[in-house]
């Protein structure tokens, strides 16, 4: 597919990135009609005061994607899928739009020497020429403007600056006016520049191209150099023929125009819906991000509008401005402000929640305010109160990655990085929108000092897998909490390990072994111990249902039992009808004494299947005779999880066989939910159950789970993929009956009816019986018992053919 | 005089759903009981139509205690309607695979299942190790880990564990009843082996994979053979094998019989008082090819313990009833009759013709029958079977018994403890005459025949003895496919409910008379149920047509 991309800003260079990244077999374009390549707008102030030349400020193009200059499209041929330049022609099987906006200014400053708009480089460069006249005029003082003029207020060849603003106020109109105050003090300070509020230009006049002396409504300034910072509008006058235009390119939530292959993102969109027109990076960035979506049909997601956050450090002050995309005028205001610390903290609201927050040298939690916008909480007053005071991360440095200021220094002390370009690596701090890569760059800088030498230095996958880490061990200690009525703890779990004659190697390889069949870095087995630790504390209920016990038996046969054992039969399996002590009415007061007092902590193993005819009585258990789907029901009602064990728990396995003579179902099914666990197999290996157990307790979520609901890790490998004999079906050397020769030199079991092709799970590397054996190497096969229908589909010794199903 | 009823249930530390309720007079005697199986499946039903061929795989999940005995009895009868001979090698294999079972079995019936009705952990905690290590020499010359640091370690554990708090399956037992009887010392040592059992089971069910490729559910038989061709062939697989069956006898030998002997001395009253002692009719129908002629285990039946009198035993003679099992003997086969439990609950008993089990009720010449270890050891040892004679007599004379003590709730694990060991000696002859074979180039594992010039309506039976008794699996094949199939299992025998007869099975008459201390806490009951090892997912099978006879399967004389 060939992908043409009209623009040539950051949402152009996002775009091609990530298009590349996620599917690099597309032909990626980018038409900008600029003459440099990509470079960030974010940073043309360092061109003005010549800190970086262009190079400097340039963006980072994936190298796979083409880059055509000076190619302004004049005219799209919708119906044959092409763009036109002046010079050229280029076809597009998806086109997307991503051409900004242009400046608006008072009056064309085409072919006028000494006036600009301030939106590119070459603007920069006749900006810096006017360095030399007497004044300079900065008409309007958005973000931009503001920057430009702290920038022209550094170089000391520029000797005046007036600030020329049609109101009264600075950056924004709903700032209080001591906030404007404060600002307007740190701009004034060197005396080199002026502000004139409710001021406007009046006239000018105009010789050779340059303008000689300038009218305002207060003020004439001779020979001024004029800078337009009063806005800007999309840039989609091109396209207005071809394409439905309302402020932007009218697109729906995906970023797609009215024309199907034709998507528009960033400042010359609009989506339509919201009425909504991009301002900031991050915004841009999350419509490419949908329209990327869209168009490799991947997990396609509408845009949503989200709060956005500008920052401004213009010398000695910083300005943070997080506004709901809904924040209209009909607010209150809550200010809170330190004279001392030159700090004004402005929060907006309306209907008590947070619509807007305004801080200058603000020291609060930016991404706290930022949740509070998105989540639409009701806003207390008294934590507003708290958070003006500076976190220990610092302050938020970079809005885009949520990095603050300690989270980088810490960074730097961890990983001995010396440069902005060596932080790639680690984050992405700095990199998303740019704005704050100056301030990213300082923070390495004055961090260098607090580099140890003699540290051994992290990679960026031990601070990530660190990071991991500590989250698993707080999910744990969270648990912990959960769960404080056990009185086990690591101390006295030893001791009754060791009252079994189990050594710490034993242990140690063990909980190896379980990491490592849950697909962990082995980093992790310090957690996993800690997981198992406290195994022992959730009381677990194996309930048997219309079932052989061929699961209890499996569990107690399972790899390093003893351990396992310990595990689940002597400290957390409080109520497991094969094994506990007591029968009759003790056993259920255990039972009643679980599901009664611990709700919603005890986790519910389920083997067999759930008969349903003749109202479940097939099936009675205890005392009152309760059916087994009576008694499931009201064990599984409080249970923290609830797992079915064995494919009779699955889908009522052999049980439910055709005709289903006691109408018998999974444990899924019998329940009518579908948050349950499967973990099926005739029988499931116990290391499946004792690394879902681990997993729910490291991660307090399910593990990934595939269409049945099996745990991915354990049932994601085909077991025709890894099986042992793979290579002898590869060579075509296959067992052609029982006892051949080929059976007796281990060839593939395929022509006998081997159903690994059909079936899902980790049997080919776990084996059965301390990795004695499996049914390959037994020389059988295996007959799919992890799949669903299995024993009318798959549990015999013939070639599976499909029709057999019908 | 006025009855009380005790319901148990479930009763735990047993395979499956088995309800228990007795009638007590005022003194606490048992006067009258009923065991009933509480869940049905229907695995028969689902056989049917389907192609012979596949029995074995589903008929396997009947039981995964008991697994691999209903896999090869189900293949085995199979093989029988085809007349399909076994190669040699196949055979021995598939026995290798039982007898790992056996062994597996046993040991994890005693310690895991059935220990904790002798043995009371809390007693255990007062014990002192170095008394426990003397004592345990009274049973043995060289106990199983028996140094008094080991028994320190066990207590020291064990009080952690109680202190901890959570006794996981050891909590609610009914710990200082007056039917406990071991000495603290005693009560240590079993504890520790209970524990040394733990890690015993899996080394052994290792065995069991080796040929059998997993267990539980082992998948290595099909119908002519074996497939784990390439596993015999290798020497070490058979070596690892051999080792494992060494490792298990030592602790057979050093813990298991000394145990049995433990608790026959302590236990001794109630052994000579033929507690848990059932009608005395024994039934085994022997099997496992030894030297020649010989067989592991005698066929043979018992009545009323009339050890001079052994008739051999004739398939002729087994029918099965259903007059008070929830099938219907009246209307079309194998119909379900379920008539429910009372208002309170309870069994519906108060009528003779009231149903109340899922279990079937097979009989032997229209008699109630007890079968499993005990029944094997009275008839092969009666009939002067070489290979066990040493080992009962060894038994009976280090503990005075004589041989009818055995029929009782404590012998019945002597019983079982004392095949085990002989199983033991039977595993390494078979592997050796296996290595024999191999040796002189007989590697065949599989009987080849053509499935599609096979008959088309044929029959067949199998018997077997596994570990909890005997073991028959019928077949009657119409058009290639399975028209019907039956199972009488090991549990169906003892568990059976009663018939208009009024008579009794295994479990139901050993429970009558039994003097049950306190009624809150049946713990007498659990030790006399136990004793039997019931298999309840084995036992409940449906009955073919109107029942009665099996002549139906019956197509050969054997």
């Amino acid at each position: 597919m060939r992908i043409v991309i009209v623009g040539g800003g950051i949402a152009a260079v996002y775009l091609a990135n990530n298009l590349k990244k996620q599917d690099s077999a597309l032909e990626v374009v980018i038409l900008s009609e600029e003459k440099y390549r990509p470079y960030d707008r974010i940073h043309l102030c360092r061109l003005v005061d010549g800190a970086e030349d262009k190079e400097g400020i340039s963006l980072v193009l994936d190298p796979r994607v083409k880059l055509e200059l000076n190619q302004k499209i004049n005219t799209i041929d919708k119906q044959n899928k092409k763009v036109f330049s002046d010079t050229s022609m280029f076809s597009y099987d998806k086109l997307i739009i991503a051409t900004g906006s242009v400046p608006v200014s008072l009056f064309s400053v085409e072919g006028i020497k000494n006036a600009a708009v301030f939106r590119n480089a070459d603007d920069c460069v006749k900006i810096k020429e006017g360095v030399g006249r007497s004044e300079f005029v900065i008409v309007g003082s958005g973000p931009i403007g503001l920057e430009l003029l702290e920038t022209l207020n550094e170089m000391p060849d520029v000797q005046k600056i007036t600030l020329l603003l049609r109101g009264s106020h600075l950056y924004n109109v709903n700032l209080s006016i001591d906030a404007i105050k404060t600002i307007e003090k740190c701009y004034t300070k060197s005396g080199k520049i002026r502000i004139s509020y409710g001021d406007e230009i009046v006239d000018k006049s105009i010789e050779n191209g340059e303008i000689k002396l300038l009218k305002t409504k207060k003020l004439e300034i001779e020979n001024p150099f004029v800078v337009f910072g009063v806005g800007i509008k999309p840039n989609i006058e091109t396209f207005r023929e071809s394409l439905a235009c309302g402020k932007g390119i009218l697109t729906n939530l995906f970023m797609q125009s009215e024309d199907e292959d034709i998507y528009a993102v960033g400042e010359c969109a609009e989506i339509k819906d919201l009425g909504f027109v991009a301002g900031h990076v991050k915004e841009c960035t999350l419509e490419a991000d949908c329209a990327i979506s869209h168009i490799l049909g991947k997990e396609t997601k509408e845009f949503k509008l989200e709060a956005t956050i500008d920052m401004l450090k213009v010398g000695e002050f910083d300005l943070v401005d997080v506004s709901s995309p809904v924040f209209n005028s009909e607010y209150e205001k809550i200010v809170i402000a330190s004279k001392k610390e030159k700090r004004i903290d402005e929060y907006f609201i309306s209907d008590d929640k947070l619509s807007r927050f305004i801080g200058i040298n603000s020291n609060v939690d930016v991404g706290y305010i930022e949740t509070l916008i998105n989540k639409g909480e009701d806003v207390d007053i008294n934590y507003l109160y708290q958070n003006r005071l500076i976190g220990e991360r610092g302050r938020l440095i970079c809005s885009c990655e949520h990095m603050y200021h300690q989270d980088l220094v810490d960074i730097v002390k961890q990983s001995g990085i010396g440069s902005f370009l060596e932080l790639s690596d680690f984050s992405e701090a700095g990199r998303v929108c740019g704005r704050c890569k100056m301030m990213v760059s300082n923070i390495i800088q004055d961090s260098q000092d607090l580099i140890d030498p003699d540290m051994p230095r992290k990679s960026a996958e031990d601070i990530k897998r660190e990071k991991e880490i500590a989250e698993v061990a707080k999910r744990i200690d969270k648990f912990n909490l959960l769960h404080p009525r056990n009185e086990l703890s690591t101390d006295n779990l030893e001791s009754a390990m060791a009252s079994l004659d189990i050594g710490k190697h034993e242990v140690n390889s063990w909980i190896s072994m379980v990491t490592a069949s849950m697909q962990l870095h082995p980093s992790f087995e310090q957690v996993v111990e800690g997981a198992v630790c406290n195994l022992n504390k959730v009381p677990i209920v194996w309930l048997e249902l219309a079932d052989c016990s061929g699961n209890s038996e499996a569990f107690i046969k399972s790899t390093n039992p003893a351990i396992e054992e310990l595990i689940f039969d002597y400290i957390s399996l409080d109520y497991h009808e094969l094994l506990m002590s007591a029968s009759g009415d003790q056993s259920e007061n255990i039972l009643e004494d679980i599901i009664k007092n611990q709700k919603g902590e005890y986790i519910l193993i389920v083997e067999g299947a759930v008969p349903l005819a003749m109202d479940g009585k097939y099936l009675r258990i205890g005392p009152q005779g309760e059916t087994g789907i009576e008694l499931l029901k009201k064990c599984a009602k409080d249970a923290a999880l609830v797992l079915a064990v064995g494919s009779c728990a699955l889908d009522g396995g052999v049980v439910a066989a055709a005709p289903n003579p006691t109408g018998a179902v999974g444990v899924s099914e019998a329940l009518g939910r579908e948050d349950i666990i499967n973990i099926p197999g005739c029988p499931t290996n116990p290391i499946n159950i004792v690394g879902t157990l681990l997993s729910y307790i490291m991660f307090e979520e399910l593990p990934a789970l595939d269409k049945l609901n099996r745990p991915l890790w354990a049932y994601e490998g085909r077991v025709h993929d890894n099986c042992e004999r793979r290579g002898h079906y590869e060579l075509g050397e296959f067992v052609q009956e029982w006892g051949d020769a080929g059976a007796k030199k281990g060839y593939c079991l395929f022509e006998m009816g081997c159903k690994g092709p059909y079936a899902n799970v980790n049997c080919p590397t776990m084996k059965f019986n301390s990795g004695t054996s499996w049914p390959v190497q037994a020389g059988h096969g295996c007959m799919g018992c992890t799949e669903v229908g299995f024993f009318d589909k798959f549990a015999n010794e013939r070639k599976y053919v499909e029709e057999q199903e019908s | 005089m006025s009855l009380k009823k005790i319901v148990i249930d479930p009763i735990t530390r047993i395979e499956g759903h088995l309800r228990a309720e007795v009638e007590v007079d005022e003194t606490g005697i048992v006067r009258e009981a009923y065991v009933s199986g509480q869940l049905f499946r229907g695995i028969e039903l689902i056989l049917k139509g389907r192609d012979p061929r596949d029995a074995g795989l589903l008929a396997g999940r009947i039981c995964g205690v008991c697994t691999n005995s209903h896999f090869r009895a189900a293949v085995s009868c199979v093989e029988d309607a085809y007349s399909i001979e076994l190669p040699k090698n196949a055979q021995i294999i598939r026995d290798l695979i039982a007898m790992a079972l056996f062994i597996q079995d046993h040991v994890v019936h005693f310690y895991h299942l059935h220990s904790l009705d002798f043995v009371d952990v809390t007693s255990a905690l007062q014990a002192d190790p170095k008394r426990t290590s003397k004592e345990a020499h009274k049973y043995s010359d060289k106990p199983f880990r028996n140094s008094h640091s080991h028994y320190e370690d066990v207590l020291v554990k064990l009080q952690n564990f109680v202190k901890a708090g959570k006794l996981g399956p050891f909590s609610n037992g009914y710990w200082g009843h007056v039917d406990y009887k071991l000495t603290p010392e005693q009560n240590l040592i079993l504890i520790s082996h209970y524990l040394e059992a733990l890690k015993f089971q899996t080394n052994i069910s290792r065995a069991v994979a080796i040929f059998g490729g997993k267990t539980p559910h082992p998948q290595s038989i099909v119908v002519g053979g074996v497939t784990s061709v390439a596993d015999m062939l290798n020497p070490q697989r058979l070596n690892d094998y051999l080792f494992i069956i060494k490792e298990a006898k030592e602790f057979i030998d050093r813990a298991y019989l000394p145990d049995m002997k433990l608790l026959v001395d302590a236990y001794k009253d109630e052994i000579k008082a033929g507690r848990g002692r059932a009608n005395g009719n024994f039934l085994c129908v022997g099997g496992y090819e030894f030297e020649g002629e010989q067989r592991l285990f005698c066929n043979g039946v018992i009545y009323a313990h009339d050890f001079s009198a052994i008739e051999e035993f004739d398939e002729t003679k087994v029918s099965e009833e259903i007059d008070r099992a929830w099938f219907s003997g009246e209307a079309k086969e194998n119909e379900v009759c379920y008539t429910d439990l009372n208002e309170d609950k309870t069994l519906k008993t108060a009528k003779n013709e009231d149903k109340y089990s899922w279990i079937k009720a097979p009989r032997y010449d229209g008699r109630t029958m007890e079968t499993g270890p005990l029944a094997r050891v009275f008839v092969s040892y009666s009939k002067g079977n070489r290979l066990i004679k040493s080992f009962v007599e060894e038994f009976l004379s280090a503990t005075d018994l004589e041989l009818l003590d055995l029929s009782s709730t404590v012998g019945r694990n002597a019983a079982r403890a004392i095949e085990t060991s002989y199983i033991c000696e039977y595993i390494f002859k078979l592997v050796s005459r296996l290595i024999q074979n191999v040796k002189y180039y007989d590697t065949d594992t599989w009987t080849k025949y053509d499935f599609g010039i096979l008959e088309k309506n044929t029959a067949g039976r199998a018997f077997f003895e596994v570990p909890r008794g005997v073991l028959s699996h019928f077949v009657n094949i119409k058009e290639a496919k399975i028209e019907n199939f039956s199972v009488i299992a090991p549990t169906t025998w003892n568990a059976t409910p009663k018939n208009f007869d009024g008579l009794r099975g295994a479990y139901e008459e050993a429970l009558i008379g039994l003097k049950i201390e306190d009624t809150s806490k049946p713990l007498e009951v659990l030790k006399v149920l136990h004793s039997f090892d019931p298999c309840l997912a084995c036992a409940v099978h449906v009955i073919d047509a109107k029942g009665k006879e099996l002549g139906a399967y019956k197509m050969k004389n054997t």
